[in-house]
């Protein structure tokens, strides 16, 4: 009796576990609804990757809950400005998906030429898929006003290119 | 930044030297004696077809300057702004401090300033498309927002950052120019010259040709500039809702105007100028202040009319 209910028990964790395991990759491969980047839609787990990515490369100067630095709206000693939230309290969601991926990428510079800021260029730290995963999981957080205002702003600027 | 000072303006010496010409006990009253020249022009404004003009006193005349009404005011007025969305509606901004809002033409007043710095209020605007988002900028301190006609006021980003310093705005305009950003631009007239922001406040930044950056990638000339003098404070500067290329700006060699959104300018009037203003439906007609004595003009700059304050 009790060796039928062990494998029964057995069986029976093991399915759980397998469904799981199927659900989680279902998951990671199911896209964020509605959520896209440079027009390519967002799939959990490029939000995943890009929260680990995030919390390792950004996270030290914008927050590890995406809020800025203190006091981000007054200017440092060094006439820079701190490092803005990447949530809905800061600007971030005004600035389209091109854009934000050029400023990650080259640098605030790029955007906004002669302009001096604190934060580096990634390239040659993240890749351009890393770059969209950061991208999609600050994105992800965004409340669906933000979200809506920002993929606006993106479509207008996919027009004028 | 920490606050600091710096040496008074042509503009705020004109308050400051003749804030008690007139004074205010006895007013509103028909001016009928001449006005001294410099009592009033800290800032000109149109109220639609109204001329304002203010400093240590406000002055209003309906009938394009022929006749003029002085108006009390709770302080000196440094900054002055209007909309054509809400006749009668002045927001001002105070030597003493603090913004006010008359909604009746400039015949009363009250203050709007809960959650704004202290400090003297050197420019206001309001917004081109909402009339009820209002700017201030705090000296020493920084430029303010408030969504809700002055009810409440909140930080919007610290003073722009230009020629090694913090520089206060003398001057806001609300140019009704897209960003890209999914709002419009606020330009500011500093003692260094002229910068600008977008309205979600992520950074000053200089004015540029729209395609500077398309040129500097493709490897091809860049567009054409004429900025303003770099020497020269900016102390006001308009921007035509009619036409919103078109900005004016008041500097000690005069009244300069562009027709392409800030990036060429033209210099259309010599003198001293203290402050400009053009009509919200006209981007030609103007009202400025110089050499100490008010003038119109109906051609975008070209001729000016004397106006008699008298």
């Amino acid at each position: 009796m009790t060796r039928k209910l062990i494998i029964i028990a057995s069986a029976t964790v093991t399915s759980l576990v397998a469904i799981a395991a199927l659900a989680q990759q279902q998951d990671h491969d199911a896209s964020a609804e509605g959520l896209t980047v440079l027009g390519e839609p967002v799939t959990m787990e490029e939000i995943a990757v890009g929260r680990q990515l995030y919390a390792e490369s950004c996270a030290s100067c914008h927050g590890a809950n995406l809020e800025g630095q203190a006091d981000w709206k007054r200017r440092l000693d060094n006439g820079r400005m701190p490092a803005p939230p990447h949530d809905e309290t800061g600007h971030t969601w005004h600035h389209s998906d091109q854009d934000l991926f050029t400023i990650t990428k080259n640098g605030v510079e790029a955007v906004v030429p002669g302009y001096e800021s604190d934060m580096p260029a990634f390239e040659g730290t993240l890749d351009d898929a890393e770059i969209r995963a950061v991208l999609a999981y600050i994105k992800s957080t965004w409340p669906e006003r933000q979200r809506t205002f920002q993929a606006k702003v993106t479509a207008n600027d996919e027009d004028r290119s | 930044m920490s606050r600091h000072s710096y040496p008074a303006l042509t503009r705020r010496m004109f308050i400051l030297g003749s804030g008690a010409a007139l004074g205010t006990s006895a007013l509103p009253m028909a001016l009928r004696a001449a006005v001294p020249a410099d009592s009033a022009m800290a800032v000109v404004a149109f109220d639609g077809d109204a001329l304002l003009a203010a400093g240590s006193n406000l002055i209003r005349s309906e009938d394009n300057g022929k006749s003029w009404t002085a108006l009390p005011v709770p302080a000196a007025i440094l900054g002055l702004a209007t909309h054509p969305a809400q006749p009668g509606h002045l927001f001002a901004g105070l030597a003493s401090g603090g913004v006010v809002l008359s909604q009746d033409g400039g015949r009363s007043w009250e203050t709007r300033s809960r959650g704004l710095a202290e400090g003297e209020v050197d420019a206001v605007a309001v917004a081109a498309g909402q009339p009820d988002m209002f700017y201030a900028a705090v000296r020493g301190d920084g430029l303010w927002k408030s969504e809700d006609a002055g009810g409440n006021w909140s930080l919007a980003i610290d003073r722009p950052w230009l020629e090694d310093a913090e520089r206060d705005p003398l001057a806001l305009a609300s140019v009704d120019l897209a960003t890209g950003m999914g709002g419009i631009w606020i330009y500011a007239g500093t003692p260094a010259g002229l910068t600008r922001v977008p309205d979600c406040f992520c950074r000053w930044q200089d004015v540029q040709p729209g395609d500077a950056m398309d040129a500097l990638v493709a490897g091809d000339t860049p567009p054409s500039e004429a900025p303003l003098p770099r020497s020269e404070p900016v102390r006001a500067l308009a921007s035509a809702l009619s036409a919103p290329e078109t900005l004016y700006a008041a500097l000690p060699s005069g009244v300069w105007t562009s027709r392409d959104g800030g990036v060429v300018w033209s210099h259309v009037a010599q003198g001293s100028a203290s402050a400009v203003a053009v009509h919200p439906a006209d981007e030609k007609r103007l009202i400025a202040a110089l050499d100490g004595v008010l003038k119109l003009s109906r051609d975008g700059g070209a001729n000016w009319t004397t106006l008699a304050v008298a």
